[in-house]
C-alpha cells in the first residue's frame, strides 16, 4: 500500500463581514492541497461545534446524484444525516444504483429516468455508491449530523459560512484518506464575525480502480 | 629387392598397390565428404534447435502471460459478480463461503479464499493452507497492491502443490476485500505445452530459502533428477541455449525466467532433443554409410578386376615369356583386347615370331653351316670379302665311293652317307674344327677360322685320328647291317687363306680360300699312293710339336713348284710300343740314305723293316722307286722330290 503524503496548507483569514452575513456569524475557509503540491478536490470539510447541535440546525434537505455518462456526478456529495438523494439516469441505458454500506444499505434496481421514490440517509457515515452492470461506476454520500460542510474545489478550496461563533472540532474527509477523520481534526474557536483558515495533512490511499468498459461498441476482439 | 629400401609404398603385386591406392584414395574422399556432411548436418541441426528454441521460448511466455490474462479475467468476472457482493455485503461466514465454492467451481479453478483487506483470511476453500499459506499469500497482496487494478499473479506452493495463484480485489463498489483463486499446476500443464512448442516443457520453481523444485515436467522422473540438479548445480543461464544430458540423451535447452521478485522465482526450461532432431539424418546417415560401403566395395572389386585384368596378361606375357626363353615358341599370348595390353600382345606375339624366325634360322644356319660360322655370320653380320688369316684345313673322302654307289640304292647311298658325315662332323665339332662344307662325300672342315686358336693344326691332326677311330666304329655298325667297310682318306695343312663371304649379294657361303686349301685336297689324294689314311704337310706337322709323324716323302703336287715334306701322323697307340721308336727312326734314315742316292743302304734298311711290316705300302713304294733309279738313275739335280702331274 503506497500513501502519498499530501501536505495541506491553509490560510486562514478571519473576515469582518457583518453587512454580508448575519449577525453572530463566522466564515471559515480551508484549503485542501495535495502532497504540498496539487490541490485537492472532492475533499469534504466539515465542522461540528463543541456545544452540540440544536434542533433548528437540523436540516433534512435534498440532494441529487446524477448518472451521466456511465459515471455518478458528482463523485462526492456531502448531507446532513436525514436527508434524502434522488438517483436521476440521464443516460440511455438504465443503471442499477447499489450500496452495501452499513450506513445505508440500499438498491434501486435496473431503472431509466428518476426514480419516484429518493433515498433518505438516516445515519452518519460514508455510503460508498456503485452500479450493478457498469463496475466502474463509483460515488460517495458523505452522511454527517452537523449542518456546517463543503467540498472543496479543483483548487481544493472549500468556505464554510455562517457559522455561529463558538468552538468547533473542523474535520476533512476524503474518499481515498487512508487516516480515520479524527486524526486530521482540529479545533477551532470562530469569533462572531471574521474569517478563519483552517489546514489539513491528510494521507491519500492507494486506490485501484475497476477496469472501465469500452466507451464506444465494439474494439478489441 | 635386394639393396633397394623398402617402401611403405613397394608392393610386390601390382593388384595391392592399385587396391591401396584406390581404396584409400577413395577412403579419404569419401570420409571427408562423410565427416563435412556429418558436421554440417549436426551443426544445421543445432543452429535449427536453437533458432527454434528461441522461438519457442518466446511463444511460450506470451502463452503464459495469455494464461495468466485469462486466468486474471475469470477472477475478475467472479469479483464482479454481484450475487456475490451481495453474498459478502451479508458478512455471514458460512454463506460467504458456500459462494467461494460455487464460484470456484464456475471457473474450473482448485482454490479460492477471501481475505480482508489487512489479508486476514475471511473464507476459504481449504482449510489446510490457512497458517501455511500466509507468507506466501502476504507477497503475492503486496504486489497486487502495488498494482494500478490490484491485480496480480504468480505461481506459489501450498502443501507442496503449486497453483498459479490469482488476485483481484472485491469492489462493492469500493475494494472491500481479495479474492484469490488457485489453479493446480502440474504436469498435464507441462504436456498442454508440449503439443503446441513441440519442446520438452519443465517448469521449477525457487521459493526463499529452498532449492530449485520441479512443478511441473513433460521429463520422466529420472531426467527430472538429473534436471534439478543440474539446475541446482550451476545458474542456468537465461535466454541461451545450452546443451544439458539428461539420461544420456543430449537436449538443447533454454530457461526462461518465468517469474521474478518477492513471490519466489519461476524458470521455464524448454528442451529439445537433438538425437530427435539429428533422427531423419541419422537414418540418411545409415543410408550414406551404406552407400558408401557399397561404393568401397565396388571399387575394390573393380580395383581387383582391373589388376586382374593387367596382372593376367602380364603373367601370361611373363610365362610366355620364360617358355620361350626356354625355346619354346610354339604358343604365343592369348589376349584379345583392343587396349594397351592388347597392343602389348600383338607386339610381344610379333617379337615371339621374330624371334622364332631368328632362332629357326640361326639353327638351320647352325646345320647348313657350322654353328661357329652361323654365330659369326649372326653377330658380324653379313657382309661380302674376307680377311687373310693362317687356317689348318681338313679334307676327308671316302674311298672308291663312286663303286659303292654304284652297287647301292640311292636312299641307301644317301643313309649311309647321313650316318657317316654325322660321325665324321661330330669328331670336327669336338676338336673345335668347323665343317666348311660337303663335297658329296668329302668334307671340308677348317680349324683356326672363323675363331683363331693357336692349337687349330694339333686339333686338326687329332681330329683326323678321332675320326679313323669313329670310322672304326661306323664300320662295325656297318658290318651288322651287312655292309662293306667304308675306308677314308685325310688330308691336312696349314696355311695362309683367305676367309669370309664369298658368293654373290644374295647368296653366299663362308669360305675359305687359297692355295693351302688346294694343298689339303692334293695330300687327301695322295693317301690311296702312299698306303695311309692321313697325310699332313710340312706347316702343319711343325706347329704340332707334341705328336709323332712318320715322314712320307717330299712331294710336288700339280700346281706347286715348291715341293712340300708330307707326313703321317701316328695314333698314340702306334708310339707307345718301345720297338716303334727304333723303327720309325731307321725308316728314317733309310729315307735319307734314299735322298742321297745310298740306293743299297736304303734298300738293305727297308728290306728289314719291310720283313716285320709287309704291308707298309711306303716302304715297297721306296723298294719299288729304287729300283727303278738303279735302272733309270735320276738327273744329277734331283733332290729326292716325287712331282705328281694328277690330282
Amino acid at each position: 500500500m503506497i500513501l502519498k503524503k499530501t501536505t495541506l496548507s491553509f490560510a486562514t483569514s478571519l473576515l469582518l463581514s457583518f453587512l454580508a452575513s448575519p449577525a453572530g456569524a463566522a466564515t471559515l475557509s480551508a484549503s485542501v492541497t495535495e502532497n504540498g503540491k496539487a490541490q485537492l478536490g472532492n475533499a469534504v470539510v466539515y465542522a461540528i461545534p463543541d456545544a452540540g447541535l440544536s434542533a433548528a440546525e437540523k436540516n433534512a434537505g435534498m440532494k441529487i446524484v446524477d448518472q451521466i455518462d456511465k459515471e455518478f456526478v458528482p463523485r462526492v456529495s456531502v448531507i446532513q444525516t436525514g436527508a434524502s438523494v434522488e438517483f436521476p439516469n440521464h443516460d440511455k441505458i438504465r443503471h442499477h444504483v447499489y450500496s452495501f454500506s452499513p450506513a445505508k444499505s440500499f438498491e434501486i434496481p435496473l431503472y431509466k429516468g428518476t426514480p419516484a421514490d429518493p433515498i433518505k440517509f438516516d445515519q452518519p457515515g460514508v455510503v460508498k455508491l456503485g452500479c450493478n452492470i457498469h463496475d466502474w461506476m463509483g460515488a460517495n454520500i458523505f452522511i454527517t449530523d452537523t449542518p456546517y460542510f463543503g467540498i472543496s474545489d479543483a483548487n481544493g478550496n472549500v468556505v464554510l459560512r455562517d457559522l455561529p461563533a463558538g468552538n468547533y472540532k473542523i474535520f476533512v474527509w476524503h474518499p481515498q484518506q487512508s487516516t480515520d477523520t479524527n486524526s486530521t481534526a482540529q479545533q477551532v474557536a470562530l469569533k462572531d464575525t471574521g474569517s478563519q483558515a483552517v489546514s489539513f495533512t491528510v494521507e491519500k490511499k492507494k486506490q485501484w480502480i475497476p477496469f472501465r468498459a469500452p466507451t464506444s461498441a465494439g474494439g478489441g476482439y | 629387392m635386394r639393396g633397394v629400401a623398402t617402401s611403405v609404398f613397394q608392393f610386390k603385386y601390382f593388384r595391392t598397390r592399385l587396391l591401396v591406392f584406390l581404396v584409400s584414395l577413395l577412403g579419404v574422399v569419401l570420409g571427408a565428404v562423410f565427416f563435412s556432411v556429418n558436421q554440417a548436418n549436426i551443426s544445421n541441426a543445432r543452429l535449427h534447435l536453437e533458432e527454434t528454441l528461441q522461438i519457442t521460448a518466446k511463444t511460450f511466455a506470451k502463452s503464459l502471460k495469455d494464461r495468466e490474462q485469462i486466468l486474471t479475467e475469470k477472477v475478475r468476472l467472479l469479483s464482479g459478480d454481484f450475487a456475490f457482493k451481495s453474498a459478502f455485503a451479508t458478512h455471514d461466514p458460512e454463506t460467504i463461503k458456500s459462494a467461494l465454492e460455487n464460484h470456484r467451481q464456475r471457473v474450473g479453478a482448485n482454490i479460492m479464499m477471501l481475505l480482508a483487506m489487512d489479508g486476514e483470511i475471511i473464507a476459504d476453500t481449504m482449510h489446510s493452507v490457512e497458517h501455511k499459506a500466509a507468507p506466501a499469500l502476504k507477497d503475492l497482496l503486496k504486489q497486487a497492491m502495488g498494482s494500478s487494478h490490484g491485480e496480480a499473479s504468480a505461481i506459489q506452493i501450498f502443501d507442496n502443490v503449486a497453483y498459479q495463484m490469482v488476485v483481484v480485489p472485491l469492489f462493492t463498489p469500493e475494494p472491500s476485500a481479495w479474492i484469490l483463486i488457485g489453479f493446480v499446476i502440474n504436469d498435464n500443464f507441462a504436456l498442454e505445452q508440449r503439443e503446441f512448442t513441440h519442446s520438452e516443457v519443465s517448469l521449477l520453481y525457487l521459493s526463499s530459502g529452498k532449492s530449485w523444485q520441479i512443478i511441473s515436467s513433460t521429463l520422466q522422473n529420472e531426467e527430472k533428477l538429473q534436471l534439478s540438479e543440474a539446475i541446482a548445480s550451476k545458474t542456468a543461464p537465461t535466454d541461451q541455449v545450452f546443451d544439458l544430458l539428461l539420461q544420456n540423451e543430449e537436449y538443447l535447452s533454454l530457461a526462461l525466467g518465468v517469474q521474478k521478485g518477492g513471490v519466489g522465482q519461476g524458470l521455464a526450461i524448454l528442451q529439445r532433443s537433438l538425437d530427435t532432431a539429428l533422427a531423419p539424418y541419422l537414418r540418411l546417415r545409415v543410408l550414406m554409410l551404406t552407400l558408401f560401403g557399397i561404393g568401397l566395395a565396388m571399387s575394390v572389386v573393380g580395383a581387383l578386376m582391373i589388376a586382374r585384368g593387367l596382372s593376367h596378361p602380364i603373367e601370361q606375357l611373363v610365362k610366355t615369356a620364360r617358355r620361350i626363353e626356354g625355346g619354346d615358341y610354339s604358343k604365343g599370348v592369348k589376349i584379345e583386347r583392343s587396349d594397351e595390353i592388347g597392343t602389348l600382345a600383338n607386339s610381344f606375339n610379333s617379337m615371339v615370331e621374330g624371334l622364332a624366325e631368328r632362332d629357326k634360322v640361326q639353327s638351320l644356319l647352325g646345320k647348313v653351316v657350322s654353328r661357329e660360322v652361323a654365330d659369326e655370320l649372326l653377330n658380324k653380320g653379313i657382309e661380302l670379302g674376307g680377311e687373310e688369316r693362317e687356317v689348318t684345313v681338313l679334307f676327308s673322302d671316302i674311298r672308291d665311293f663312286t663303286r659303292f654307289c654304284e652297287r647301292h640304292a640311292p636312299n641307301e647311298v644317301l643313309d649311309l652317307l647321313n650316318r657317316y658325315l654325322t660321325h665324321m662332323s661330330d669328331s670336327v665339332e669336338v676338336h673345335g674344327g668347323v665343317v666348311d662344307k660337303y663335297i658329296g662325300d668329302a668334307i671340308m672342315a677348317l680349324f683356326g677360322a672363323p675363331v683363331f686358336h693357336p692349337e687349330s693344326p694339333q686339333q686338326a691332326v687329332n681330329c683326323a685320328l678321332e675320326m679313323l677311330s669313329e670310322l672304326r666304329l661306323l664300320n662295325e655298325e656297318l658290318a651288322k647291317d651287312g655292309l662293306q667297310p667304308l675306308s677314308i682318306g685325310i688330308g691336312i695343312n696349314t696355311g695362309k687363306v683367305v676367309a669370309g663371304n664369298m658368293g654373290s649379294v644374295n647368296r653366299l657361303n663362308y669360305t675359305v680360300i687359297g692355295d693351302g686349301v688346294n694343298l689339303a685336297s692334293r695330300l687327301e689324294g695322295l693317301t690311296k699312293q702312299y698306303g695311309v689314311e692321313i697325310i699332313v704337310s710340312q706347316s702343319t706337322r711343325d706347329l704340332c710339336p707334341d705328336l709323332h709323324f712318320r715322314e712320307l716323302d717330299l712331294v710336288q703336287v700339280k700346281g706347286k713348284t715348291e715341293p712340300v715334306a708330307i707326313f703321317e701322323p701316328l695314333s698314340v697307340a702306334d708310339t707307345s710300343s718301345g720297338s716303334c721308336k727304333s723303327v720309325l727312326d731307321q725308316y728314317h734314315v733309310a729315307i735319307a740314305q734314299y735322298r742321297s742316292r745310298e740306293w743299297d743302304v736304303a734298300e738293305k734298311l727297308l728290306n728289314q723293316l719291310i720283313v716285320c711290316d709287309r704291308d707298309r705300302k711306303i716302304y715297297q713304294l721306296y723298294l719299288a722307286r729304287i729300283i727303278n733309279f738303279r735302272q733309270n738313275p735320276p738327273s744329277s739335280d734331283w733332290d729326292g722330290v716325287a712331282v705328281f702331274t694328277q690330282k
